[in-house]
Parts: structure tokens; sequence; C-alpha cells
């Protein structure tokens, strides 16, 4: 999951496919990476992979850096489950045509059980060091380091300063004004990643560990999920897409529907990843790009405030011909300044790098990622991640919609839990 | 004695045919096999176990899952067959009129058809969409959330089926129309037979051959529908269809062993499916032949 509408890219990635396209995102095996050649192969996907985006330029520069040992970018689709699908074809096959994986957060630990990533434990500390502790959690499985942080995110609230003097600290808080201003104004209150899919489970965390319920313990090998928790955070979904507070559509809104909502001025909140700041500013169109600001994500407590994590890593392939210049590329990509620094300042790609949010202070999205990054937390990398997604959807969706129990719905979560670690 | 030496005619025609049957086997019963023979495997995630006998159908067959897409599988193939199969008639017989701009009306009826499916579901999203809501704004509904309820998602998945694909359930039926012979008619009206008459006893009679050709296509096609409901809703409030579920163990979750037996179970069903309608097809196309007196 990194980030935008997941609908808009699925038309996408069909639209290349029924261009030929298929044959450009295949892995070609023969490039890079063969004979031990100085060559390396970076297989990562996304607009920044494409000529001109940002791990295009980082690229570059590692190349003018290591003319022995440059790195090429096998661009894979705009999808992150069809960078999965490309990259499990190389793996499984163990082919050699990638040397440097970018996975996204939610991969570690498939990737690490299946034997396709190399252990990264003896630079561990190096990586450690520099990085923000919630992207680096996301890169260890069973307690070892599988790969290097190198982009990072994480939600923001946006909100109407024209309408709401100081942003809520508390979900009910957030829901009162919500309604209230939505009916006033008659506008929408409250719009998020709601439609059922991966975001919604993103946004549903997002409740559930605001009120202090966790999924798994430390070292992912027991389930703690909290019943209660899970229930109050399904019972507020539920009560907000009833009362009002969550604006009409918002079960079927996914990143785009709710930032096209709030541009044009019909929402008062939105929950959204950093990329919607730029966009709504730079509309002119737009009735609200001066009258928006963004705050940390309320929680039920009114403390602090958590955002679940996005981003991608570096991890080196196991069946890679050049592991250890693989190796050192992914450690100078996750920890350079210079790289960490101009992912932020010229594609708005949060960094990993903790220093790098000192240093630009002065930008407000990247002032608030520093204040939010910290406690930012990664959804469990587990093996079975994409299974419980899956299984949570298909219990907690219906269930804040009204159509089914909420009490049996958090159950069948727990139990389904409870099965992957047995 | 010529006969001995060379091969009969029948033998000389199967080597003549043998290539491009292997082919075809290559090509379309490879992937089944290989996916039946999936079906029969354990896996964790994409890691092979060994062998499961039929574990996974046993657990296919009993997952109420597999049983609410099937459910919705069924709806959607019968309702958008049903109602292709009327609009497209009407079209049809339209066209089939002589009258002034009927090339214009022909086009016009068949632009749905050439968009892209994904493209006309992503279109059909917006139309019906809380945000930006174009139906709710043409018909005053307000905040109709069409897409977000029960069975009226349902019914939007089905709308948008409808309106993408009576145009080609027109096109076959108009070309059935065209092989009806005029003098037919003409007798007809000299006995003295009504519009109504002249359609139910002479129109749906001769064009009986092609009507179970399009519902034939329709349908298989219908019981493997996966992007629409992909892209307007996906899968939510019971829209979920086999393919999606097919989709999700094999890519995404993923589990090939699981999702190869669920494929195999929808491929047992359209392919029975498509067997009832070629064996009428078949029998339709002799006993035709016959009754026309």
């Amino acid at each position: 999951m990194s980030g935008l509408n997941n609908r808009a890219r699925w038309v996408a990635v069909v639209g290349a496919l029924s261009l030929g396209a298929v044959a450009a995102c295949t892995p070609s095996g023969d490039e890079g990476g063969d004979g031990g050649g100085g060559e390396l192969t970076w297989a990562i996907g996304g607009a920044e992979a494409q000529p001109g985006g940002i791990h295009q330029r980082i690229a570059e520069m590692w190349s003018e850096q290591n003319p022995d040992n440059p790195i090429s970018i096998e661009v894979l689709p705009e999808a992150a489950d069809q960078q999965r699908e490309q990259q499990a074809l190389e793996l499984q096959a163990e082919g050699s045509g990638f040397d440097v994986l970018g996975m996204d957060v939610i991969w570690t630990g498939e990737y690490s059980e299946n034997g396709w990533v190399e252990s990264l434990e003896d630079v561990r500390d190096e990586i450690e060091s520099v990085s923000l502790p919630g992207p680096f959690e996301s890169a260890v499985w069973g307690g070892e380091l599988w790969a290097a942080p190198y982009n990072s995110n994480a939600g923001f609230l946006f909100y109407r300063t024209d309408l709401v003097d100081q942003p809520p600290t508390t979900w009910e808080e957030m829901c009162q004004m919500a309604t209230q201003i939505g009916q006033q104004e008659d506008i929408g209150g409250f719009v998020g990643q709601g439609a059922r899919y991966e975001g919604f489970v993103v946004n549903w965390l997002e409740y559930y560990w605001s009120g202090g319920g966790e999924l798994f313990n430390e070292d992912q090998s027991e389930v703690t999920f909290d019943t209660d928790t899970a229930t109050q955070a399904t019972e507020f979904m539920a009560d907000a897409n009833q009362s009002g507070c969550f604006a009409p559509g918002f079960n079927t809104a996914q990143e785009e529907e709710a930032r096209n909502e709030f541009q044009s001025g019909n929402a008062v909140f939105m929950r959204n990843w950093p990329y919607a700041y730029d966009l709504i500013k730079d509309d002119q169109a737009s009735p609200i790009r001066e009258q928006f600001d963004i705050a940390p994500l309320p929680t039920f407590t009114g403390e602090g405030t958590i955002s679940a994590l996005g981003g991608f890593n570096n991890a080196v392939s196991a069946f890679s011909d050049n592991k250890e210049m693989a190796k050192e590329f992914v450690v100078w990509a996750s920890t350079d300044e210079e790289v960490q620094t101009m992912m932020a300042t010229e594609a708005s790609l949060p960094p990993t790098r903790e220093s790098v949010y000192q240093d630009l202070a002065d930008d407000p999205v990247m002032s608030l990622l520093g204040e939010v990054l910290p406690d930012a937390k990664p959804r469990p990398p587990a093996p079975q991640w994409n299974a419980i997604s899956v299984e949570m959807q298909r219990a907690l969706f219906p269930a804040y919609n009204g159509e089914a129990n909420i009490q049996d719905s958090v159950q069948t979560v727990d139990e389904f839990l409870q099965s992957t670690v047995e | 004695m010529a006969r001995r030496r060379g091969l009969s005619e029948t033998a000389l025609a199967r080597v003549f045919v043998s290539p491009s049957i292997i082919l075809m086997a290559l090509v379309a019963a490879f992937p089944v096999i290989y996916a039946f023979v999936l079906s029969l495997q354990a896996y964790t995630r994409r890691i092979g176990e060994g062998w499961a006998g039929i574990d996974n159908y046993v657990e296919a067959l009993s997952d109420e899952r597999f049983w609410t897409s099937l459910q919705f599988t069924f709806i959607f193939t019968i309702t958008s067959v049903a109602a292709e199969f009327v609009i497209g008639l009407g079209f049809a017989l339209l066209m089939n009129q002589a009258f002034r701009g009927r090339g214009v009306t022909r086009a016009a009826i068949l632009v749905p058809w050439v968009i892209p499916t994904v493209i006309a579901a992503q279109m059909w999203f917006f139309m019906f969409n809380v945000t930006p809501g174009f139906i709710n704004s043409v018909f005053g509904l307000g905040n109709f959330n069409w897409l977000g309820q029960s069975g009226w998602a349902t019914f939007a998945v089905i709308f948008a089926d409808v309106w993408k694909t009576a145009p080609f359930v027109a096109l076959l039926l108009l070309a059935g129309l065209q092989t009806i012979p005029g003098d037919v008619y003409e007798s007809a009206r000299v006995d003295g037979a009504k519009m109504f008459q002249r359609f139910w006893h002479i129109t749906m009679p001769l064009l009986k051959p092609a009507i179970l050709v399009a519902l034939l296509f329709r349908t298989v096609e219908a019981l493997r529908v996966y992007d629409l409901p992909q892209v307007m809703t996906g899968g939510a409030f019971d829209t979920e269809s086999l393919s999606i579920l097919v989709q999700q163990y094999i890519v995404l979750t993923p589990d090939p062993g699981y999702g190869s037996a669920l494929s195999t179970i929808t491929f047992i069903l359209i392919l029975g499916i498509g067997m009832i309608f070629v064996t009428l097809l078949g029998r339709d196309l002799v006993i035709g032949g016959e009754e026309e007196r």
C-alpha cells in the first residue's frame, strides 16, 4: 500500500496491459546481475520509478559515484499487488534478474520466510542509528533486519481553517465538529478511505491503535488483539456513519474520492496522505486552497497521535550475483543524507532518515511528518498480512455499515489472527 | 487395391487436422489441466507442501464466502442476460427496419460496446458514486448512496453491464434477423397475420439459433465477470463474483492451491452451462431444419 488511489491505478494497469506493455514489465533476466558483472538491477515501481522520477535520479547519482557498479531500474507496475506479483515471478524461479528489491512495508515477513531476501543484520547498526523507528520496525521480521528503510508515509488530518479554529484532538470531538459544521454549511463532515480495500484496514487500524489496541506482541509470536478496543473502534465508525459525521459516500471512497471532496470544499475534515497537500495548494480552481491546514490525526484518549505507516524499503535479493554491491546500495539509499533530503525536497516523498526532518522544519508537510512519523505504526509485516487484511475487510466493513453484528465481526477477526500464529 | 497403399479419406483428414487440434489443445487445455493439478496441492502462500487430495475442494465448498459469491454471480448472470436479451432484441428489431437515419442509429447503439469494460466500469463508478454523483444530480436524488448499500450496489453493477453489452446482443440478433427472407413475412401478411403474430410465429422461431448463440456468449461471459464489480465496488456489499474470489486467492493472499480449486469449480460450472446451450443449439439446428414444412 503506497497510498494513492488503487482503483485509478488498477485502471491504468489494465490499460497498460492491453497495450501490450506487459512485455516491458516482465523481468528480462538477461540484464544486469548475470555473470557477476558490475551492473545492478533495482526492481521498483510507482510513478517515481518512471524516467525523471526521483528513484531514477537516485539511481543515476549512484551510478555516477560508482561507475564500476552502475544501477539501472527495472520499472514495475503502478499498483503494489502487481509489483509484488512481478517480483514473485522472478524470485520464485530463483532468477538473478533483480539485485535490489523495492518492497512495500508489509511484505517483509513474506519475503524473508520465502528465503527471497538477504539478511542485513551485519549492517543493522549503521541503518538503525539514523532511521525513524517506525519504518525501521517495518523492515524487521523474526528479530532480524531484512531490508533498509527507504521512504515512508503517514496519514494527516486535513481541516478547514475557515470553519475550524483549533484542530480536534479526539475522534469524538472531531465527529462533533464535523456533524455540526457540516450541517451548518450544508457540506459533508469527515472524508477518508472507507471503501472495502486495504485503505479501509489502514483507517480502521488508526482508530484501533489510537484506542490503545495492538494486533500482535513485539516479536509477532502472539496475538494481543483487544476485542473491547476493536469493538469501540468499529462502533465509532458505525455511529459516525449513521450520525452524518462521515460524509455521504464515505464507504465507497478511496484516497482520490476523499481528496476530490475536500478539494472542492465539500467536507470539513479529511484523513489522507501527504501527497494531497501540494495537489490542493496548487489547484487554482479549488475554493479552499488557502483555507486548509494539516494536523496530526486525533486519538480516542486525546493524547499523542498515531498513524499507519506506508512506504517502501529496499532489500537485497537472495539470488543476486552481486550481493555485496547490492547491499552497499541499499545502505547508501537508506542512510545517505543527500539522497534522503533529495527525496523530500524534490519529490515530496517522506524520507526515513530522522535528521532530514529537522533540516526541513520550515516545510509544513515535512515538519508535521517529523512530528507524526516517530509515533507512526507499521501494519504487521507478517507473511500472512494480505490474508489478514482481506479477512478484516470481510468482517469489519459490513459491521461498520450496519450489515453485520459488530461483536461477532470482531470475534471473527480475533479468531483469524489466532489461526495465523498457530 | 489403391486404398491399401494410402490412408483412407477419414484418416487423411485426421492427419491434416491434427496439428491444429494439438495446438488448440496446448493453448486451451494445458492451463485447465495445470490448474486442476495445482488445485490438488497444498500451499502455504507460494511455497508448495505436497499433495492435498480434494481438501481444497472440500474447503471451498464448505466456505460460506464461496456460496455468497456464487449467489451474486448467478443473480448477476440471470438478470443481466435477461435484460440484455430484451433490450438487445428491441434494438435489433429497430435496426432491422428501413428508416431514415438507420446508419446513425446503428452506430450510436454500438458505442457502449466499443468502450473497454474497465473504462466503462470506472465511468459508471463516477456516475453512480455519491461523489461526483452525476446520476444523483440529474435525478435530484441528493446523496443517494448507490454503491454503498446492499441491493443497489448489485443493481448498479448489473445496470452498467446491461448498458455495456446489450448492443452486442443486438448485433448478434440483427445478423440473425437479416437471414430471414422477406417473402416469408409477405405471404404471412397476405394470409392476414397481425404484427404480433408475425413476430411470434415467424421471427422468433427463425431467430432461435441466433438467440441461443447470443445467450450462450452472454451467459458464459457473465458467469466469469470480474472487471465491473472489481472497479465499481471492489466486491463490497455482496457484489463479489467468483472470479474476484479466484483472483484474490491466486494473486493476493496467495494460496494457488485453493485459488485453483475455486477456478476449477468455476470452470466446471461454466462448462456445464455452456454444454447445455450447445446441446440445445445442436438439436435446434437439426430439428429446426426438419420443422420447416
